[in-house]
């Protein structure tokens, strides 16, 4: 055996399941986006699905709802996850670990669990409306469910990005600051001189993940709203799971889902090109 | 008069076989069924009986909940039939998309000992067409949910309201706002789950003789007349801020507190509101479902269920026998109302004596002869594989309609009858 085959031969286990689990289902879904999969067995119509996809007003309500979440729920979520990431990294905190542990835990409740608590909290006759006063019907006002999932993801995402952002900000080099001290430039200066041009690279990571976490955004609407009322809250997955498991139409799933490929590819080149060059 | 005879002999004889079983101890083996609610409490309620007969077949009844039994259920097929139960609960309005996309996941009960066309005479028709695919029969009918409404005795006659005299759904606006007022407010006469259901909806278009899809499942027809009438209603009732908006969880949450005073659902219902708040016992009591106009149809129905086998169970003969214990004898589905509420559709079960007692929970009122005596004016409707594509439709659609987002209820249907159109391919009825 030629010596340059044995890494590919390392390699192989890899690639098979790679193949297996990956590459095969990414084509075969490519093909059943082609298929008219409502009859049985499914049958070649290449216009089937995707003639049906720019004049399906559901879609275009999910894709209103996720892009909506994209534009409200991810900026704020970054901007309170780096100032709780300042917080968390400041020498005047104590019992720092236990703060960051906590802040953190939520990413570690169990998705279902969590959901189940907040649709309670949200409840007419639950614990937020008795805390404000109030007798809003979160759950069945289309704005006041988009604010529940909003403030349900914010709950669960901020403190797992404030620990990568409390890793970005324990990498700039300590002397950056002292050398600002001495110039003397305020605690405010240093955070928009030094602390956010430094952290670019991470906060970049961190919207490119929130991005993708919230294009794939299935499981708080799913179990809080169910994606209502009417089509309020239904985000992109959460219609693709619909035409997949309940409508048992495989083949316009495939297209939603290659539709929102397409869409992660589009916003990650725009990120790129806006953020990413210098770095 | 000859044939009224051999009639009547035939039917004596269904009524025999009906309700008597052979039991069989040398059936033996494991078995796992699929439920919902009270359903599966139903279900689980027939196992002692069921062991009398089948002493060595263990019966597992698991209550994982409707939505997840269906999608469950489908992804199990779409899978090939992996990770599915011996025996399968599944809706009516829903069966029709596992025969059509999955005709290969259920065991057709001809195949099976004795054959499910031997039974065929003792349901009324309209409980198979749903169920039956040429001359395979995918699974056995079990309950109907004939419309009714459940309403707060004390409540009522608290604020003056009687309810014999509410004929019209303008009666019954009419009683919600003096209910309203009585209670301060505080009491409301429904549960619409607008924009997470459609159920009013459902219920109200069925009662005038109006569906999503024609009963050959070939044309989409909620934009017609009965439809239009049901969505106006729906939004008048809303708009007289006599009903709450809430789901299935809230819906309970209300009547145990004393917050909602009437509830319209199938007469499966009424184990729900039985096993929920026993403490609330006499003060309950049963009407039918107003009328759109003066003398109208008072009846519709909402639900109703079957069983099915799917064919990868290791033990179908033992499925099999647990389905016509349940199903397919008196003794079964006589439990089954007796503790759950579910209104049976073997024929024999409806004339069992136990449907004419009065029941002490509801005020000694004799319920099961109200709520079947409305079945014979149940207009049919039919769910074809597309019930769910168009729920989902016209869940938004009502949502928006009520929200005042399009001019009247026609425009509304127009748009939905469109989209479910352009949605499953078929063509909006003239």
């Amino acid at each position: 055996m030629k010596r340059s085959a044995t890494p590919y031969l390392f390699l192989l286990p890899y690639l098979a399941i790679f193949a297996l689990f990956w590459a095969w289902p990414i084509l075969e879904s490519l093909l059943l986006s082609f298929q008219n999969t409502r009859v049985s067995p499914p049958v070649w119509n290449l216009g089937v699905n995707w003639g049906r996809i720019l004049g399906d007003a559901a879609f275009w309500d999910a894709l209103r709802n996720t892009v909506l979440i994209l534009v409200i729920q991810v900026p704020l979520m970054l901007a309170l996850a780096t100032a709780l990431a300042v917080a968390l990294n400041s020498q005047l905190l104590r019992a720092r670990g236990f703060f960051r542990f906590a802040f953190f835990a939520p990413v570690v409740v169990g998705a279902v669990a969590y959901s189940a608590v907040f649709r309670l909290l949200f409840n007419q006759n639950g614990a937020v409306n008795a805390a404000l006063g109030t007798q809003i019907n979160w759950i069945f006002d289309p704005v006041g469910a988009m604010a529940v999932i909003i403030t349900t993801l914010t709950w669960r995402w901020t403190g797992y990005n404030a620990i990568i952002i409390l890793a970005g900000l324990q990498s700039i080099p300590k002397d950056l600051y002292e050398a600002a001290e001495i110039d003397g430039a305020s605690p405010w200066q240093q955070f928009w001189r030094i602390t956010v041009p430094s952290l670019r690279p991470v906060l970049l990571f961190c919207l490119v993940l929130s991005i993708i976490g919230t294009l794939q955004l299935f499981t708080e609407p799913w179990l809080i709203t169910n994606g209502g009322p009417g089509t309020a809250t239904t985000t992109l997955g959460v219609y693709l799971y619909r035409q997949g498991f309940q409508n048992i139409n495989f083949g316009y799933a495939s297209t939603i889902a290659y539709a929102i490929t397409l869409l992660a590819l589009v916003f990650s080149v725009i990120q790129l090109r806006l953020f990413g060059r210098e770095s | 008069m000859k044939r009224l005879l051999v009639l009547g002999a035939a039917l004596a004889l269904t009524v025999a076989s009906a309700q008597q079983m052979q039991g069989n101890p040398n059936l033996r083996g494991e078995i796992t069924v699929w439920s919902w609610d009270i359903a599966a409490k139903a279900l689980e309620a027939n196992i002692p009986g069921f062991n009398k007969l089948f002493p060595n077949v263990k019966v597992t009844v698991l209550d994982i909940g409707n939505q997840a039994t269906y999608d469950r259920g489908l992804a199990g097929c779409a899978a090939g039939g992996g990770d599915l139960p011996d025996v399968y609960s599944v809706e009516n309005n829903e069966a029709e998309v596992f025969w059509a996309r999955f005709p290969n996941c259920f065991t057709d009960m001809n195949t099976l000992q004795p054959a499910a066309s031997s039974l065929r005479n003792q349901f009324p028709a309209f409980k198979w067409t749903e169920l039956t695919v040429g001359n395979k029969v995918f699974a056995m009918p079990w309950d109907s949910g004939p419309v009714v409404m459940f309403y707060r005795r004390d409540i009522y006659s608290q604020a003056g309201v009687n309810p014999a005299t509410i004929r019209t759904w303008d009666d019954f606006i009419a009683a919600g706002k003096k209910i309203a007022a009585a209670t301060n407010n505080r009491v409301k006469v429904g549960v619409i789950a607008n924009g997470q259901d459609d159920e009013w909806f459902r219920m109200l278009a069925n009662q005038n003789g109006c569906f999503y899809f024609n009963n050959d499942a070939n044309a989409v027809t909620v934009n017609q007349p009965g439809c239009v009438t049901a969505l106006e209603t729906v939004k008048k009732l809303i708009d007289a801020g006599i009903v709450m908006q809430g789901g299935w969880n809230e819906q309970i949450q209300g009547f145990k507190a004393g917050t909602v005073a009437t509830s319209m659902f199938g007469a499966w219902y009424e184990g729900t509101i039985r096993s929920n708040a026993p403490e609330q016992s006499g003060k309950w009591g049963v009407y039918p479902m107003p009328a759109s106009r003066p003398g109208g149809v008072r009846a519709a129905n909402l639900g109703g269920s079957a069983l099915a086998i799917p064919a990868s169970s290791r033990n179908k003969e033992a499925a099999w026998a647990f389905v016509r214990y349940a199903l397919g004898t008196t003794e079964g589905q006589v439990t089954m109302l007796k503790q759950f509420g579910l209104v049976p559709s073997l024929l024999a079960a409806t004339r069992d004596p136990y449907v004419a007692q009065p029941q002490p929970y509801w005020g000694n009122q004799r319920i099961w002869q109200v709520i079947l005596g409305t079945l014979g004016s149940v207009p049919a409707a039919r769910g074809t594989q597309f019930f769910q594509e168009a729920r989902a439709i016209m869940v938004k659609t009502q949502a928006d309609y009520v929200a005042g987002r399009f001019p009247n209820a026609k425009a509304a249907l127009d748009a939905a009858a469109q989209q479910i159109s352009q949605a499953t391919g078929l063509p909006i009825a003239r």
